[in-house]
């Protein structure tokens, strides 16, 4: 936290609160799956740096990764986030014209 | 189980009294948005189509009843387990984890006890205030089956972090959670039994292993098996390496053995019912030699699958989840023999593969 400054005063005030021990304690992980959890390379990159060994096609692990918020940087996350991307559209491989883009809402 | 004997004097019963033959194999999938599938893996059909209400897009892990005329799936982005009753596709049970301050999920990890009176469901909690979330500790929750469609748990227990599957013994006094590490926790009051390794396990000279167990097969054997990578060394260097872990659920005997240098993924794994080999899925078919921890063949699939499966007289080899395809691979050969689309075609996802026994 050292070489960290604080921009705003909500981050003053936890800066504050850790020193004095108040701060509530910080838990890594609660689940294996599920948004970023995972530090597994992603779509971009399989395990022995190719990509021959990534899902076939991409569309066969499309909602395998939506559904658990397996890699949410790269597919959305229908379990809390987004979760109608995928109404309407129960196969990946004949409906991927139909998924859209998602943004963050304002 | 009868024996071979048995099974085929039951058999000529039937048909000098004019009966059909001796049912095979069923086989229970779900799929995209509300779909639960019944298949005779024999006649490669679709038995039942049913419709889960509610299920808001998501089936996921299916656990059948130990009776055989129910399955529990996690439905509902994980955040409702339903019963549902495989002889007329009505919802029996459903408990919906979350309320209007509090999410609840529940990621893949529930089962059942031996007599089928109590679910117990792993939840991860949420605190949902008005400008934060909390991180709840997880618990395990235990439901009544018979408590219908509005489920409340009747005992509540804390749980460790991380864990995505659950794993009854044949007891009923306990039950097993994998997640960084094999928990073993009692039925009644969850106290914690004991502790083994799996990020800590004890394989001299192997790095720290990864391990994704998502798919709770047990069936036939009673024995849970999934593919493990670790770099053990080889020649002196350290080698990615894929070993077997086993884990059966009767004995309690916990097995790891490397079996190839990591040459192909594989997402899950089963065990033939003479525990000689075993069987992966990903983007490959993998068979493995037990006995022998070597690699015993390896064909090209069309396309990825997750979830892996075999025939109870361990002939055939049942693979589906990912996509619309439920496939059937010779166990011997490992050559292709039948292949069938879900009707509509929807993605099974992460939805288990689970193979119900002829009766």
């Amino acid at each position: 936290m050292s070489e960290l400054k604080p921009t705003n005063r909500k981050a003053e005030l936890l800066l504050d609160a850790a020193a004095e021990g108040r701060a509530a304690e910080v838990y890594a992980m609660d689940t294996v799956a599920g948004c970023a959890t995972t530090f597994d390379p992603g779509w971009e990159v399989d395990p022995f740096g190719g990509v021959a060994s990534l899902c076939q096609p991409m569309e066969a692990d499309l909602y395998g990764c939506s559904d658990p918020c397996w890699w949410p940087a790269q597919v959305p996350d229908t379990m809390n986030t987004y979760p109608d991307w995928d109404a309407g559209k129960p196969s990946a491989q004949n409906d991927w014209r139909e998924l859209d883009a998602v943004f963050p809402k304002k | 189980m009868p024996s071979p004997r048995r099974r085929l004097a039951a058999a000529l019963l039937l048909l000098a009294l004019g009966a059909p033959a001796l049912a095979g194999d069923l086989i229970l999938t779900g799929a995209k948005p509300d779909k639960l599938y019944v298949i005779d893996a024999a006649k490669r059909t679709v038995l039942h189509e049913y419709r889960i209400p509610g299920a808001n897009g998501l089936v996921g892990s299916l656990v059948p009843s130990p009776d055989g005329k129910r399955v529990y799936a996690v439905i509902n982005r994980m955040e409702s387990i339903v019963g549902v009753d495989l002889a007329t596709g009505a919802t029996v049970f459903r408990a919906d984890l979350s309320t209007p301050t509090e999410r609840v999920k529940d990621f893949f990890a529930l089962t059942v006890t031996p007599d089928g009176r109590e679910l117990i469901a792993y939840e991860v909690p949420t605190r949902l205030k008005p400008s934060e979330y909390e991180v709840e500790q997880p618990r395990f929750a235990v439901f009544r089956t018979d408590a219908g469609l509005k489920a409340q748990p009747v005992r509540v227990y804390p749980a460790q972090r991380r864990m995505h599957m659950l794993l009854m013994r044949p007891s009923g006094k306990s039950f097993y959670a994998l997640g960084f590490e094999l928990y073993e926790y009692d039925v009644k009051t969850g106290r914690l039994l004991g502790t083994r390794g799996i990020q800590h396990w004890e394989m001299p000279g192997h790095s720290q292993p990864d391990l994704l167990a998502f798919w709770p097969v047990t069936e036939p054997t009673g024995v849970f098996t999934s593919p493990v990578y670790a770099e053990a060394p080889q020649d002196g260097k350290p080698t990615p390496t894929t070993a077997l872990m086993s884990l059966d659920v009767a004995t309690g005997a916990l097995d790891y053995r490397d079996f190839e240098p990591m040459s192909a993924l594989i997402f899950s794994t089963v065990l033939s019912p003479d525990r000689r080999s075993a069987y992966g899925v990903y983007s490959t078919l993998t068979k493995i030699d037990v006995p022998g921890r070597k690699l015993a063949g390896r064909v090209p699939l069309d396309h990825t699958f997750y979830s892996v499966n075999v025939a109870t007289d361990g002939r055939e080899i049942y693979m589906g989840g990912a996509m619309c395809d439920v496939g059937f691979y010779d166990a011997a050969t490992l050559e292709k023999k039948a292949i069938l689309k879900l009707p509509g075609c929807a993605d099974q996802a992460l939805a288990s593969l689970r193979v119900l026994a002829a009766h």
